[in-house]
């Protein structure tokens, strides 16, 4: 047996970018290898996508919606933000059942940043998200006549906004996760969230056609302005000040439940 | 004199209702290993993991390398390693893969970090398993990978809680050896045990929890002379020849129990010397031995004799 030698003195610590690259790629493995977390994600937002496309294919006549050429048009963008939405939820889960296995254990014990540890898991849940967009928008435009005027440049946008957005929703899951370490609480917290949520905002209808209170909380859902920013990017509308506001929206909960969850990812219990 | 690598100074942990430690001053010095011993919820892995940075005390103080586990976490962790009592390495990983990670996080370049992890997998015999992922390993090997862990680095302190659990005779032979070895190379080491044999084996000093408190503390040596020493236990084919067998203990200067059973009979052994006139003694008067065990004092026999101790005192 040998004794560590002198030539290892030195490892007492990597730099924050080190960390967050090799653990990110540890993580890209677990978010890529479990193929059920790629299909469960999107199995939701897909089954209401063609839902609501074939049930409700009169609603592309009202109005608000008779201008996008097809209610497929108005949905499919709103469809990539619910996936990322349901995959925001998804990582507070992930991270509490990666902390059962023990490996959180180990990482807690190292001389290494928490904030790393947090990045990297985000960082590779939105690697998988960005696939999952871009396979879902593939299908849309095959099988289902999504007319994406944006063209692949507005495209990407819309993929890369709905990916920014649900990074920046994940941190409040994650802090939730390191917040109360439990399971059911969490997929409590996201059932309730979720429908409501995703309802009261532009996604299935506009809001000129809502009821006056109903309007008033989708004009206030930040759901809304991602939704809108995602849909004038894809379909090549002025896109106005969305875009910013859903960036400035999703940068702020990065930063505000990040802070949260860094703060309680080092106790032990 | 320098400072010791381990100074805590009235360190308690209490939960909610549970006081899990309380009023634990320690000292340990550098290259000299430390074995905490204690039942079941003595608070063994509660100071550890104080000391360890991973639980911060409610009262008290602690520096570890001279930087305090509270303010300082993140310079203590620079310098320590921690093997904790459940396994905690990433399953889906191989131990190879597992080794790399820790290597690369701790700094390591890729390519040293891949010589290190195959020294490892090399000296904790975990060639066979090193390519499958650690969810398909046995309880030992994944033991085994979760120390290993521990050595990417050169920690000056190194936390081992249990770490014979679950070790067959040969891995934990295997690890006691690699203990002394860091412990000459100059590594302090902390190590929590039930047994004392265990402790004996390895440790320079000893501290005994019982409910959250030191109730000794010493070295192997004192403590065993406080507890008393091993107890020699013969077995004889029938009742009456153990009952003829005690008047020889106790013509050989030994104190005698018969036990329950009738077929056997038992006393501490002050020295190891008594052991042979007994023998004769028991030759002479023509009675058969048929078994014969001498034993180390379990932690049971250790909490009893600081009990009565105590009662001394009283
Ligand atoms: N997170 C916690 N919440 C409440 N009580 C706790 C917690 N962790 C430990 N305890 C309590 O603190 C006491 C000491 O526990 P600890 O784990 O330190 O014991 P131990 O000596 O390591 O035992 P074992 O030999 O079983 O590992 C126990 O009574 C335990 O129930
Ligand atoms: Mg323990």
């Amino acid at each position: 047996m040998s004794a560590p030698g002198p030539d290892r003195a030195e490892w007492t610590g990597s730099s924050l970018p080190t960390q967050v690259w090799v653990l990110t790629t540890r993580s890209l493995r677990a978010a890529f290898g479990d193929y059920r977390l790629v299909f469960f994600g999107l199995l939701q937002p897909v089954v209401l996508l063609l839902l609501f496309t074939q049930v409700f294919a009169g609603v592309g006549a009202l109005p608000g919606v008779a201008p996008y050429a097809g209610y497929v048009n108005y949905l499919m963008p709103a469809t990539l933000v619910n996936i990322a939405v349901i995959t925001a939820m998804g990582a507070g889960a992930g991270l509490m059942a990666e902390t059962y296995t023990g490996v959180v254990d180990r990482l807690r014990s190292l001389p290494i940043r928490p904030v790393s540890v947090l990045l990297a898991r985000t960082f590779a849940d939105s690697a998988r998200l960005t696939v999952q967009l871009a396979a879902i928008t593939g299908a849309g435009v095959l099988f289902l006549g999504f007319q994406p005027r944006g063209g692949v440049l507005g495209l990407a946008a819309a993929v890369l906004l709905a990916t920014v957005v649900g990074w920046g929703l994940s941190w409040v899951f994650v802090a939730i996760a390191t917040w109360r370490r439990n399971v059911e609480l969490m997929q409590a917290v996201s059932f309730v969230a979720m429908f409501p949520l995703m309802f009261s905002s532009s996604a299935y209808m506009p809001l000129a056609s809502m009821p006056g209170w109903m309007r008033a909380v989708a004009t206030v859902n930040p759901i809304t302005y991602a939704i809108d920013a995602t849909r004038a990017l894809a379909l090549g509308r002025p896109p106005g000040a969305a875009p910013a506001w859903a960036l400035l929206l999703a940068l702020g909960a990065a930063l505000g439940a990040g802070a949260v969850a860094v703060r309680n990812f080092r106790r032990a219990t | 004199m320098p400072r010791p690598r381990i100074d805590a100074v009235d360190l308690g942990k209490t939960y909610a209702e549970v006081t899990a430690l309380t009023g634990v001053n320690l000292q340990v010095e550098a290259g000299t290993v430390l074995a905490v011993l204690g039942h079941n919820g003595a608070g063994k892995t509660t100071l550890v993991d104080i000391l360890a940075t991973r639980v911060p005390p409610t009262s008290g103080t602690a520096t570890v390398c001279g930087f305090d586990v509270r303010r300082a976490g993140h310079e203590v962790r620079r310098r320590i390693a921690l093997t904790g009592q459940t396994p905690s390495i990433d399953t889906t990983l191989s131990a190879r893969a597992n080794l790399v990670l820790f290597a690369r996080l701790l700094g390591a370049p890729a390519r040293a970090a891949r010589e290190r992890a195959a020294e490892l997998v090399e000296l904790f015999g975990l060639t066979e398993a090193a390519k499958r992922p650690a969810h398909t390993y046995s309880g030992g090997t994944r033991r085994r990978l979760d120390l290993a862990a521990c050595l990417v680095g050169s920690p000056q302190v190194l936390f081992l809680d249990e770490p014979t659990t679950g070790l067959d005779p040969v891995g934990r032979n295997g690890l006691w050896d690699l203990v002394r070895e860091l412990a000459r190379a100059g590594t302090t080491v902390v190590l929590t045990t039930q047994y004392l044999e265990e402790a004996d084996q390895l440790a320079d000093r000893l501290v005994v929890l019982a409910a959250g408190a030191v109730v000794a503390g010493g070295t192997p040596r004192e403590l065993k002379a406080r507890v008393g020493a091993r107890t020699a236990a013969l077995g004889f084919p029938d009742a009456w020849s153990a009952r003829s067998a005690l008047d020889r203990f106790r013509q050989s200067g030994l104190a005698p129990v018969l036990d329950p059973g009738g077929h056997r009979v038992s006393a501490p052994l002050p020295e190891a010397g008594r052991l042979l006139p007994l023998l004769r003694a028991l030759e002479r008067a023509g009675l058969d031995v048929v078994d014969l065990a001498v034993t180390e004092p379990t932690l049971d026999e250790v909490y009893l004799a600081l009990h009565h101790a105590a009662w001394d005192l009283a």
